[in-house]
Order: C-alpha cells, then structure tokens, then sequence
C-alpha cells in the first residue's frame, strides 16, 4: 500500500531515481526496526526523512550503507543492487555516510581523521577547502580526534565525507548540537553541494533546517514510510501529521 | 667484568626477542583488540619449523628466513580467517581464551609429536666465530640477532606509522564498521594484520633457534614476560613496545649479574612499579573504555530474584549430602575445593566483568601457609584454614590495589603477570619446598573434636566450608554491594556521578574473590596434605577459566557445575598424558565458538529462568 | 533568598597543550535560578562545565560552592554535597530495572554500600521513594523495566529521576535537549521547570526557545572567555552574541 503510493509520487519524476528502495525490513538481531521502507531519491534531490525519535531513521541510513543491521529488501542506487553488498563495496559505488554518533577516531588526529575516508570518485572537496569552510578544524587539526568539542566533532564528521567525491550523502541529524550560526552555515553547504550536483538524503529532529534545504520529506513511523510530501506543502498536511504523531 | 659484560649481552639479546614479540603483540592487540595467548606457541612453530625444514628437507638458516615467516604466518591468517574472525563482535575476554585454547592445542600437539626436550640448531656458517672487542668476546650471531631485531622492528615501525596503513589500522579498532563503510577492506586489513604478527612471532622463532634450544614449550615460557613487558610500556604505542622489549631485557641482564636469584622477577616487579606510578605504561596512552560491544550475547547474565534461588540451592546441597554414597568421597572433595575456586573467579568475572588470569596465586599462596602454619608452627585446622584464607585476602589487596585501576583486558594481563611473580617466589622462598612441594601437612582436629584424617568427617567439613564460601558469594552478589557493582559495571561514569567510587568497589570485591580463592587453597591443602607449585602455576589459573566457562560465566551454579566437569575430565584422561592439555584446548575453542552460555546457562535458558 | 551566589569561579582556566579552552571566567550562578551557560562551538561550555563537576582539574582558579573550596574534592564527593549532574549522552543502567536505577542514587545515603554480607532486601524501603520519584518524572508504574527497552524520551527523564534521588541542591545539565525528537523538546521542557522548583539549576542548552522559556540568566562563552551575561532577551540582543553565535538573521 505504502509502496503504491510512493510509486504515484515517481511515476511524477520524469528519470529513474538514483536510489529506489522498495520494502526494506531491517533488524537488530532479534528486534525488527524496519518493516517495508519504501522512498526514493533522484539525482541532485535534498530529501530528508522525518519522525520521532526511534522509529528508525537512523536505521534506515544504516540499512542502506549496509552497517550493523541485517537487511532485506531491495536497494536500487544508479541501477544496481546494494542490498546484498557489503559496506566497503557500497561505499566504493558513491555513497558517504556521517553517523548520528560522528564516529570520530580518538586514536587520530583532526587531520588525520579527516583524511581517512579514501577518496572514491572526483569532484570532492580539497583539505584547504574544508579547513575554509570549518576554521575550528583548521586550528585544532593537530588535537586528537574525540577531544574536539561536542560541536566540532560533529563539524568534522561532516567533513570529512565532503572530501570522497562521492555521490549520494547520508547524513544522520548534522546539526545536532550545533550553534544556530554553524546550522546556518551547515544549511548553505547543504544548497551548495546540492547546486554542484550532489544528492543528499538526511535525516533530521531540526524542522526548520530540513525546511530550508529539503526539496521533499518522507514521514517515518514504526519503520515504514507513512507520508511524503513536497517542502513547503506541510501547512496542507500538517493535519495528517497532527494525528499520526497522536496515535503513536 | 667479562661475565657482567656477557650476561648483559645475553640480556640484550633477550630484550630483541621480547621486542619483536611485544611488537607482533601490540599490532596484533592495536588492531584486534584481542591479546594473542597464541603467540609464544607462534613463535615456538616458527623455530621448530626452522628446525624440522633443515633435519627433514636440507632447507638452511637463510632461507628459513624467509620462508618460516611465511608459512607461519600464511597459517596465522588461515586461523583468523576460520575461527578468530568469530570472537570479534564478543567481549574481548573470549578472543584471549580463544587464542588461549589455541595455544593449547598448538602446544599440545608438539609436544605429543617430539617430547619436551630441546633440539640444537646449527649456527649458520656465515656467523660462526666471534670478534674480539678488547673488553669482551662478541659471537657474531649473537651481534648479528640484535642488529636484525633492530631492523626488523624499525622497518614495521616504519610501515605502521608512516603510512596511511597505520591510520587505517588504528581507525579499525575503534570502529571497524564505520572503517568498512567508507570503503576500506577491514576484513582482509585485519587478516593481513594478524599474518604480520605471527609472522613477526614466527621470524623471532628462527632467529631464536641457534640460541636456544628448540623446544615445544620455548614459548609458552617467554611468553608470560612478553606480557609483562607489554603492560609496562603500554598498548598503544609500537615504539613503545620495541623500547621496552629491548629495556626490559637489558635490565633482566643486569639483575642477573648483580643478583642472579632475582633475574626472574625483575621483570614483574618493574611491572608493578610501572603501574603504580603510571597506570598506563610507559608509553601507552590512558586507556578511555571507550569501545562498547554491541553483540546481544555480550549482555550481562540475568540475575534473578535471591528467593529464586532457594530450592535450587537446597537442593544443591541435598545431593552434595548424599553424593559420597555414590561417588568417591575423595574425587567430591577435590571438586568442592576446585569449585569453591571457580566461585570465586566467577563472581569476579561474571558479576563485575573483570576477568583474573592469575588466580591461581590466592589458591596456591592460601595452600602453602595453611600447610605451613598447620606443619611447622602447629596451628589447628580452623586457625591454619583461616590463615590461609587471611593471606590469600592480603595477596589480594595488594595487587588489587595495582590491577583494579586497569580495564578488562589490562586487568587480566596485570593479574596474570602478578601470578608469575608469585610462582616465582614460591619457586624460591625456602619454606614451600620447591620442586618437591610441601608435604605431609597434618589435618589434624577440627576445633579438637572432629579428627579429620577420616574421609567421611573430612567431607562433610569440606562441604560446609563448600557451602559458607558459596552462600558467602551469593550474598555479596544480592548485597547493596553487589547493586553498586552491577551499576559500576553497567555505567562506570554514571556511577561515579551519583557518588561511588568505582576502585573502591572493585578492590573489596577483588579482595573477597582473592580470600574465597585463599579458602579453597586452604580447604585443598588440608584434603590433600600437600601444597605445591602446581597450584600457583599459570594452567591452574587456565582451569579455573575453564570450570567458569564450561559451567557458564555469570551464573550461580555454573562453578560447581564446571569443576565437575572438568575435574572428572582430568581425571578421565590422566592416562593420555600430554593428550589432556590439547582436549583442553579443543574445549576452549568449542566453548567460546559454539557453547557461550556454558552448561547452566544453557539449561537455565531451557527453563526459562536464571541458574 | 535569590541574591544568594551558590557557586561562583574564581579566574576559572583550564589549558590544554598551550590552548586555553576556558580562561579567567568568574561566573557566579544564584541560588533558586536556572541559569544556562551558551556559546558557539567549542567554547569552552563543556570544558567548564567538566571543570564544575571535577570531571576535569583547573590549571587555575578556584571554585566555591556553598561557601567552600571545592577547588580540590574528588567527583565522588559532591555528590553529598546536593550537587548533581546529567551526561550529554543519556546514563543509566541499561539492563536494571528502573526501579533499581533510581534505588542506586537512593542508597547511597544509606551508608551500606560497602556491606556485601547484607541483603539486597535491606533495600526494599526505598522502593516506595523510587516509585514516588519515577512517577514525578512520567514513568509511574515501570518499575520493573528493564531501562534498555525504553525509549529515548524515557531514558531521559529515568535519568533525571535518578539524578533527582540524590536531592540535589543544584542541578548540572549539559545539553538536556540533544538528541530528543521536536515533539519531545516541550515535554522536557516542562520536566526541568518542575524539578527546577526549590533548586537551581546550570544547563547548556544550544536550543534557543528552551533556553529562552526556561532560563532566568545567561552567559555567553566565547573562545573561553566570558563574552556577554544577563536575561535572554538582553543577550539576544547584543551585537557581539549574533556575531558570534546566532549568525545574522537572514529570514
Ligand atoms: N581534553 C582536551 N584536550 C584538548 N583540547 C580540548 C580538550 N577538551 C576540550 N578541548 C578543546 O577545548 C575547546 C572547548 O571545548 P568544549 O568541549 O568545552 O566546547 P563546548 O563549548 O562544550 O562546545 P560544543 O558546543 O561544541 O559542545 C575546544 O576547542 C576543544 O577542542
Ligand atoms: N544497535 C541497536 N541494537 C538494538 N536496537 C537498536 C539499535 N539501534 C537502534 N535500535 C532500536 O531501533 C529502533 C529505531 O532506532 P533508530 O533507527 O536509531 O531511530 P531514529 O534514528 O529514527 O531515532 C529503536 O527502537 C531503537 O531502540
Ligand atoms: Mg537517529
Ligand atoms: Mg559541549
């Protein structure tokens, strides 16, 4: 049913999307956290996914990189099939993921923690630019990963994708616990990439970021998809919303 | 002069075998996480390969170089590959008993196929002879192994370091999924690893077989200091390693110039001074816990509720009543004195998750002063009991006070490493008798009524003590106590923020551990009339593992349940020989691949309620 | 009553290699207020506050709470001194029960703790107290959870019932809002303004509208030096604090 529905909104889309995820379970050994996730993102799109915390977007994220989670389902990025990939040969196909928990490493330094991820393709960001852009990494690039501040581990988590080139960005709530002056500076990143071409699907709490540089949502509820809508067409559905997040 | 110079020589030489292994360990360690018991079983293949490829197939030194390395380390990564790669989402503790059965087995087999003699391996005719420094005569070979450990060494430390390989590898142990998720092979990385290590282990082997005789136990002897040398220059750092293992022996070397009796525990001693000062080593950054298991198994045993246990235990001690008009009383007692041990490794391990490979010290150091306080200063049971007991606990605030500041894996490096110092005492100290052990211990009259010398009476004191120790245990874990270690182990820093200071709570507990592990010593010595250094020995501290695990880590009847089983093993196969230590192993390996949860955790998940 | 000064730094500094996270900050928190400490990035807002609750040692300066030094008392201790503290990430003890999470901040009062040979039923009297505080914090009848199978919201506010078990007289809050979903930001919200009552309270909070319905006074860290203090609406104001923390409005 969820999935017809969002094949209404595709079949809307003049290409095939970049990604396509069609009934995606995923489960954390015994507890099953997704049940039949369907959405898709197409080429140069800002998508984020909503909801309450514990529903599974995070999951979802972590479903499609192939991390931690045992998945089933199908995931369909430039044509081809991820789901039965291991993490390192999906990452290799174009996709950068910056975890909810940064995941910085406390045995590296800023700067070697930035130069980890291996490049994967072109058009990414050079040191230089990424130190422009965050002049906090540039200053404590020499200071062990973890003893950055809360904020600043969450700049370098971002980072530090930004330079692999690839092509489609997960991003798992970038602006938790960030100043309002970083979140506006992380929104115009955001636009930027998205103007160079990028596709980025987030996930976010901050509503009113997802609304400054989404093009669409996707409402995610006990592990499935239970709304989408176009940014800027809440005020319609916000009724639907209202009484979704009542019933939970 | 000469001689202090050779002896300091002979220690340095010895510090570029500790080097290369502490080395092959730290990466092994960096990268896995796990301390690789197998590798002093490693590096003894790798001399004995040497040594089989020139007797069997005319292969010289040179070659087997090159080629040892190779095949011991190629077998290594077959190793990680099939059964080490399992243990990785466990708790660290079961990929050391992993690599701890492993070792077993390895070892086991050698010496099953070519005695525990040693083998001469020829020098090779290249670095045969000596130079004449003036002050002393230097054997070329022996020149020759310090200056190719050096090499060796600077070039690992080299391609670690300064290559992007070592940021690869340091990022992998923290979090080896996110590494694989931004498109790095960690699999293959970590196997490579691993094959590197043992590799290493393997190269020391051969370089070693010239020096050393070849033996199947050349290894397992080394490495227990390597360890050592491991905690006082601290995980973390690989120069730190190499630096040690070469400071360590030069320091062994001296000692044995100045004060030979003492060569063999200078090593733990500067440990204990390393740790007392800097809790880290010397090199090692402050270790932050940071990593947490995320595998659902890794979770704490249920505990349930005290008055579930009530018919259980009464029960329990029902059968034990009766068990001697089944079963050899003799047999039953030496399982209640092993499972009283077990009780006490297992609310140390199970209950506060701090795993203590030495505690074989408490059982044998409690077993030496009861029996000499009971022989030499006639003392009466209950007094020589409670002196060894009393000992034991004392044993265990001192080194408590050194080991609990460390974490799991540290902690039972540390712990393992103060067992040696106290086997090496006992070794020495007139009183235990050495090699022959202390014999004859009186039994005596229990509070001058109950003459212990009968079995019958015998047992059911045996029992009783049984009993009180068990219940002793109980209770601490069913303690307000026992809430605040949960917590401490649940949430250390939550925990020090509602007011507790956590090295409080883990020192008494390792105290009660030390004096219930003293009590069975004690209780043994009495039974068997002899205490010997077979109880302070490090297998004893294996089989205490082993009991643990068999019966199921965390659970309430699990120890009792596991010296059964493994006490009636022993004595089942005593006849192989050599045959027990690799059936041993194989246990190891079993359990912690397949039967985790150890036979009353299985059961108790049958029935659907704790055990 | 309210003009009481309960903590105050004294040329508060802490330095790390050469680099001073927090530098000469004398901030004094009053008693009865809810006070919140803001800044951008790395700041120095978690550095001082590690530094308040000895998670970490001053290179100089001192800090006074209730009259006293407690420039040197190990963390342990404050504890018994009613002042208490919550984490970034949410702490409990995932596989006690709730009840037990809360009894462990209740038992310490006790003096028992170190009686391994005593019954964990010597216990069983504070279960009433427990349930009383769970209930004030929403969690009323889940005493026999386990606290992993809650969600999010409910760690949260279990850890806030265990932190209010050590009848603390001020509350530490680093960022109580991370991570909790926008539904929930109003819920909690209402949480800390109920406990606040009768206490005081010093959170950092990058959460603006929580800062601002919540907060009697705040102080801007910059580059780990006091930048501005005073009512929210004083401090939004201040061209320096938009500069440096809130970013030029561009709505
Ligand atoms: N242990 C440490 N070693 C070195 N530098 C540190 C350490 N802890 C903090 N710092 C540095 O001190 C500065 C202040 O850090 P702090 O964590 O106090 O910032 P914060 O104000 O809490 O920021 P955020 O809002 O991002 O959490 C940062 O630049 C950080 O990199
Ligand atoms: N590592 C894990 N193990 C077990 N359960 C998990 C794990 N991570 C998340 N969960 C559970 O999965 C559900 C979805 O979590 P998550 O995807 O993180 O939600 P969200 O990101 O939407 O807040 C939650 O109920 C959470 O408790
Ligand atoms: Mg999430
Ligand atoms: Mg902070």
């Amino acid at each position: 049913m969820n999935d017809s529905k969002t094949m209404n909104v595709a079949t809307a889309r003049l290409a095939a999307p970049m990604l396509q995820v069609r009934n995606l379970h995923a489960a954390y050994g015994e507890s099953k956290v997704l049940h039949g996730m369907a959405f898709e993102v197409h080429k140069g799109e800002v998508v984020t996914l909503l909801g309450r915390n514990g529903v599974g977007k995070t999951t979802t994220l972590k479903a499609l990189i192939g991390m931690g989670v045992h998945r089933t389902g199908s995931v369909i990025f430039e044509g081809r099939e991820l789901i039965t990939l291991p993490s390192n040969d999906i990452a290799k196909a174009g996709i950068a993921y910056c975890p909810e928990e940064r995941g910085i490493f406390s045995s590296l330094d800023v700067e070697e923690n930035l130069l980890l991820p291996p490049v994967i393709g072109r058009g990414g960001m050079t040191l230089d630019q990424l130190y422009e852009l965050f002049p906090n990494l540039y200053e404590r690039r020499h200071s062990q990963g973890t003893k950055l501040s809360g904020g600043e581990q969450q700049m370098l988590a971002m980072a530090r994708i930004l330079r692999t080139g690839a092509t489609l960005l997960l991003l798992d709530e970038v602006t938790e616990g960030l100043a309002p002056v970083i979140v506006k500076k992380i929104g115009a990143v955001v636009r930027q990439l998205k103007a160079a071409g990028l596709t980025i699907l987030l996930v976010e709490q901050n509503v009113r970021f997802a609304e400054s540089v989404a093009d669409r949502h996707y409402m995610v509820e006990h592990g499935v998809v239970v709304d989408t809508y176009a940014n800027g067409e809440r005020g319609d559905r916000h009724e639907t919303l209202g009484s979704a997040k009542l019933s939970s | 002069m000469q001689a202090f110079l050779s002896q300091v020589l002979l220690g340095l030489i010895n510090g570029a075998f500790y080097a290369m292994l502490s080395l092959g360990l730290a990466v092994i360690f960096g990268l896995l996480n796990i301390i690789n018991f197998a590798h002093g079983a490693q590096y003894m293949m790798g001399a004995l390969a040497a040594w089989l490829l020139a007797t069997y197939f005319g292969v010289n030194y040179w070659a087997a170089l090159i080629v040892v390395p190779v095949i011991v380390g190629g077998l290594g990564m077959l190793l990680e590959k099939t059964v080490i790669r399992r243990t990785y989402r466990l708790e660290h503790l079961f990929g050391l008993l992993l690599t701890l059965g492993i070792a077993s087995i390895i070892e086991g087999l050698f010496v099953n196929y070519y005695g525990a003699v040693g083998r001469p391996y020829p020098v090779p005719s290249m670095l045969q002879g000596a130079v004449n420094l003036g002050f002393m005569v230097l054997p070329l070979y022996r020149a020759w192994v310090i200056v190719a450990s050096l090499a060796v060494c600077l070039i690992t430390w080299a391609v670690i370091e300064r290559t992007k390989l070592g940021s690869y590898l340091r990022a992998a142990t923290e979090n080896p999924p996110l590494v694989l998720a931004f498109g790095i092979n960690v699999p293959r990385m970590i196997m490579l690893t691993y094959g590197l290590g043992v590799g290493l282990a393997a190269l020391a082997g051969v370089m070693a077989a010239p020096i050393y005789q070849v033996n199947p136990l050349m290894g397992s002897n080394l490495i227990i200091v390597v360890f050592a040398v491991v905690v006082i220059g601290g995980m973390g750092s690989i120069m730190g390693s190499v630096v040690t293992g070469f400071g360590v022996g030069l320091i062994e070397g001296i000692t044995k110039a100045l004060w030979p009796e003492a060569s063999g525990v200078v090593v733990f001693v500067l440990m204990a001074i390393v740790l007392l000062i800097k809790p880290a080593g010397l090199f090692g950054k402050p270790f932050s816990g940071a990593t947490l298991a995320l595998d659902p198994e890794a979770r704490p045993p249920l505990a349930g509720e005290p008055r579930q246990y009530l018919v259980p235990i009464l029960a329990m001690a029902a059968l034990l009543i009766v068990a001697p008009a089944f079963i050899y009383p003799v047999f039953l007692m030496k399982v209640l004195c092993f499972a009283l041990f077990a009780v006490s490794f297992n609310l140390l391990i199970g209950f506060v998750g701090l795993g203590s490979f030495g505690h074989a010290m408490f059982l044998g150091l409690a077993g030496y002063v009861t029996g000499h306080v009971a022989r030499n200063w006639g003392w009466p049971p209950e007094f020589a009991i409670l002196g060894g007991t009393a000992a034991a606990a004392a044993l265990g605030l001192v080194t408590g006070v050194l080991a609990v500041r460390r974490q799991k894996i540290y902690f039972a490096m540390v712990t393992l490493a103060f067992a040696e110092m106290v086997y090496f005492f006992c070794v020495q100290a007139p009183f235990t008798g050495g090699e022959d052990g202390m014999q004859q211990i009186p039994q005596g009259k229990l509070f001058e009524l109950i003459d212990l010398a009968q079995t019958m009476p015998l047992y059911y004191v045996v029992l009783c003590i049984f009993l009180l120790g068990f219940l002793i245990a109980f209770r601490t874990i069913n303690s307000p106590f026992g809430q605040v270690l949960k917590a401490i182990r649940e949430n250390e820093p939550r925990a020090i923020s509602l007011g507790y200071n956590p090295d409080r709570y883990k020192l008494l507990i390792f105290v009660i551990s030390a004096a219930l592990a003293g009590l069975a010593g004690s209780m043994k010595a009495i039974v068997f009339q002899i205490a010997s250094l077979q109880d302070v020995y490090h297998s004893t501290s294996g089989d205490v593992i082993l009991m643990a695990l068999v019966g199921g880590l965390g659970t309430i009847f699990g120890p009792l349940v596991g010296a059964f089983a493994i006490v009636g093993m022993q004595q089942y196969l005593a006849p192989l020989g050599q045959w027990v230590v690799v059936v041993q192993g194989v246990i190891f390996v079993v359990c912690v691949l397949t039967f985790r949860q150890g036979i009353i955790g299985l059961l108790a998940r049958w029935i659907g309620r704790p055990l | 009553m309210s003009d009481d000064i309960i903590l105050e730094t004294k040329g508060l500094t802490r330095e790390f290699a050469g680099f001073a996270a927090v530098s000469d900050v004398n901030l004094q928190v009053h008693r009865g207020t809810i006070h919140a400490l803001i800044g951008p990035n790395g700041a120095g807002k978690t550095t001082c506050f590690n530094l308040l609750t000895k998670f970490l040692q001053p290179t100089r300066g001192q800090i006074w709470y209730q009259g006293q030094d407690i420039t040197g008392t190990r963390p342990d201790k404050l504890v018994a001194m009613g002042m208490a503290r919550s984490f970034q990430i949410s702490a409990v003890f995932p596989y006690l029960s709730l009840i037990e999470n809360v009894r462990l901040a209740l038992q310490r009062r006790l003096g028992t703790s170190f009686h391994f040979w005593r019954s964990t039923s010597s216990l069983k009297h504070l279960d009433s107290r427990a349930e009383e505080l769970l209930k004030s914090v929403g969690l009323a009848g889940m005493g026999h959870t386990k606290a992993v199978d809650l969600s999010y919201g409910r760690k949260r506010a279990l850890e806030m019932a265990t932190t209010l078990a050590t009848d603390p007289v001020l509350l530490l809050l680093d960022e109580p809002m991370a991570g909790v979903g926008h539904e929930d930001i109003d819920t909690l919200t209402e949480l800390i303004r109920t406990v606040a009552v009768g206490r005081t309270v010093l959170m950092v909070e990058h959460n603006l509208s929580v800062v601002s319905t919540l907060c009697n006074t705040v102080t801007v860290l910059r580059r780990g030096e006091i930048l501005a203090e005073g009512s929210y609406d004083e401090v939004a104001g201040n061209p320096q604090v938009i500069e440096a923390y809130l970013g030029a409005s561009d709505e």
